[in-house]
């Protein structure tokens, strides 16, 4: 398709647009999902982190929990948000959530949109990093389908904690990366000037995530970027959304759980069809493991 | 390398265990006449280290206490200056430290890196394999079976040589392969920590070894084997946010700096003034993050014990 952003923007115009300020975040696509949306609250041990939106509504006639990391709008809105940075207690949202969506058998759409975890003392002191390792290992365990989309930032282990899903959507302009480009060029030149260089070799645009299999599928966005178009946006991400809830809803649950562990387990099947990289399941019992012996 | 241990403040210890009460080369606690109920014949004493710890690069001085250092003798006290301050130990140390002597048998050495993303600069990912692989450096994290005080173990050690620690491929393919092996035959895993976080150089894949990684966790704990986690200097980023703050038992070591992000990000980002001790070992036990911080030299009789604890079979259940 000729003159869609995909085949004429640089790495680092994706970047901009990922993070353009008019770009629809998380509540302008679940509103338009669920119009009857609730928000809940709380990680009911201390706090609430306004960074993750969470509840329920109605989406094609079911019960369906949404979690979404959101951005602000305008000044205001982006210091209560904290920039969609979230702290310990939004993972610890996320889990309460998630285990009651399950105890109700509820489906989970995760919208995912943040620069990273928040990089500040409390969030250190609140253990953010045991935070988001046990919601990553949660969400193996969250007996119910969940579908994830990186809408614009996909920035590090602080999207990652959100996005541990049966399937992962990309919108066409977001990004998704092991570290913002800033960071990276900070850890690997010391120097974050260097970001649009470090953006080039990351590869963090929908397209690479989609050659390497990290995520199932891109939603083409409206010409010219989301941004120009929050509806039409919304009724593109809508149908993927749900072309591949769909296709979950009948799986039994311990198959689900089974391919969720397998879809990250062979994630870096890439690398995994390389000879030297040995065989997937050892044969037991082949080598000196004591405990088998 | 003049000065000698002697010009240290505090006494000479001839044995670690002088030098740090209740800390030393042979530990035996409680357990024999003194308790409540039946004697039990005091548990066998669990040396500080498996086998003799290999040479490893030291200062000329003690960056905590300014003595003069005698490698010999650190080496002979598990790197350990008498000040108390513990030095970053490589993965060959750690293993020879922590596996009994000629136990160590280590698995999936054959699995290599590969620069998938062609990264070019400022320097190429192969030039930095290349190079790490001649020093005879064998990736970021190795892992093995071994025996420790005669326990069976999964033992999986970081390597802070090879690209700071960082979590790649291939150290989430030998993490996830040792798990899923520790928790099919319920073998206590240990795992030693050092890292900076995820490999950069290879994007989206590493940050994807975190899920990968936790998943393999989830197995070994729905297996309810034991689980030993030990953070040492430094442990950052996708790791700690992966599997080292996971286990059934967080160690830190003494000093050792552990958190999320940097001292210096957290600056640049928040303009905080950071307190002195920020993100140390003993910042993490007052957050709730560890259970304990143990010196190295006591570090093989804890494990012993918590490895007793812990797989001692339950009397009329199960």
């Amino acid at each position: 398709m000729p003159g869609r952003p995909r085949d004429t923007l640089s790495v680092w115009q994706v970047v901009e647009l990922a993070r353009h300020p008019d770009r629809p975040y998380a509540l302008d696509y679940i509103r338009r999902m669920a119009p009857d949306f609730v928000e809940l609250h709380g990680d009911r041990v201390s706090h609430d982190d306004p960074a993750l939106v969470a509840g329920l509504g109605t989406w094609r006639d079911m019960t369906v929990v949404f979690f979404g990391q959101q951005k602000g709008r305008n000044l205001a809105e982006r210091v209560s948000r904290n920039w969609a940075m979230m702290h310990p207690e939004g993972y610890r949202k996320a889990m309460r959530l998630a285990r009651q969506a399950a105890k109700f058998g509820f489906p989970i759409v995760s919208l995912v949109d943040t620069p990273g975890a928040f990089p500040g003392a409390g969030a250190e002191e609140r253990g953010i990093a045991l935070a988001i390792g046990q919601a990553i290992m949660g969400w193996f365990e969250i007996p119910v389908p969940v579908v994830a989309a990186v809408i614009g930032e996909g920035g590090s282990g602080g999207a990652l904690g959100m996005a541990v899903a049966d399937r992962v959507l990309m919108l066409e302009n977001s990004i998704y990366s092991v570290a913002s480009p800033e960071a990276a060029a900070s850890i690997v030149w010391r120097d974050n000037a260097r970001k649009v260089e470090a953006a080039a070799q990351l590869q963090i645009t929908s397209r690479d995530l989609l050659a390497m299999g990290v995520v199932e599928e891109v939603v083409p966005e409206p010409e010219g970027g989301a941004h120009l178009d929050h509806e039409a946006a919304a009724r593109a991400l809508e149908a993927v959304l749900w072309r591949h809830l769909e296709q979950l809803l009948p799986i039994p649950t311990a198959e689900l759980l089974q391919h969720r562990y397998e879809r990250f387990r062979y994630i870096d099947s890439l690398l995994q069809a390389a000879p030297d990289f040995g065989p997937k399941v050892e044969p037991r019992g082949a080598a000196g493991n004591p405990a088998e012996r | 390398m003049e000065g000698s241990p002697a010009e240290a403040p505090g006494p000479t210890p001839a044995v670690p265990s002088q030098r740090q009460p209740g800390a030393g080369v042979a530990v035996s606690p409680e357990g024999g006449p003194g308790g409540w109920g039946p004697g039990r014949p005091p548990r066998p004493a669990v040396a500080a280290s498996g086998g003799r710890l290999p040479p490893i690069a030291l200062t000329t001085n003690c960056p905590s206490c300014g003595v003069g250092l005698v490698p010999e003798t650190l080496r002979d006290q598990c790197y350990v200056c008498d000040c108390g301050h513990h030095f970053r130990m490589h993965g060959d140390a750690w293993i020879a430290l922590l596996a009994d002597a000629g136990s160590w048998h280590e698995r999936w050495a054959d699995i290599r890196p590969h620069d998938l993303l062609e990264w070019k600069v400022p320097k190429a990912y192969q030039e930095t394999i290349d190079q790490a692989r001649a020093e005879g450096l064998n990736e970021a994290v190795r892992v093995g079976t071994a025996t420790l005080a005669g326990h069976p173990i999964w033992l999986a050690v970081f390597d802070f040589r090879f690209v700071g620690g960082s979590l790649s491929i291939v150290a989430g393919e030998r993490l996830t392969r040792s798990l899923e092996q520790a928790a099919a035959a319920r073998t206590p895993y240990v795992l030693l920590a050092a890292s900076g976080g995820a490999r950069m150089q290879e994007g989206i894949l590493a940050l994807m070894q975190m899920a990968k990684i936790n998943a393999a966790v989830g197995r070994l704990h729905q297996a309810a084997t034991p689980y030993f986690s030990i953070l040492t200097d430094p442990t950052y980023g996708g790791v700690p946010a992966s599997l080292a703050l996971l286990a059934d038992v967080n160690i830190a070591e003494p000093g050792a700096a552990i958190g999320f992000t940097g001292p210096r990000v957290i600056r640049q980002s928040t303009y905080a003034d950071l307190p002195s001790g920020f993100q140390s070992a003993e910042f993490q036990l007052r957050c709730g993050q560890v259970d304990m911080v143990v010196a190295r030299t006591e570090l093989r009789a804890r494990l012993a014990h918590l490895i007793e604890l812990y797989l001692r079979p339950l009397r009329g259940r199960r």
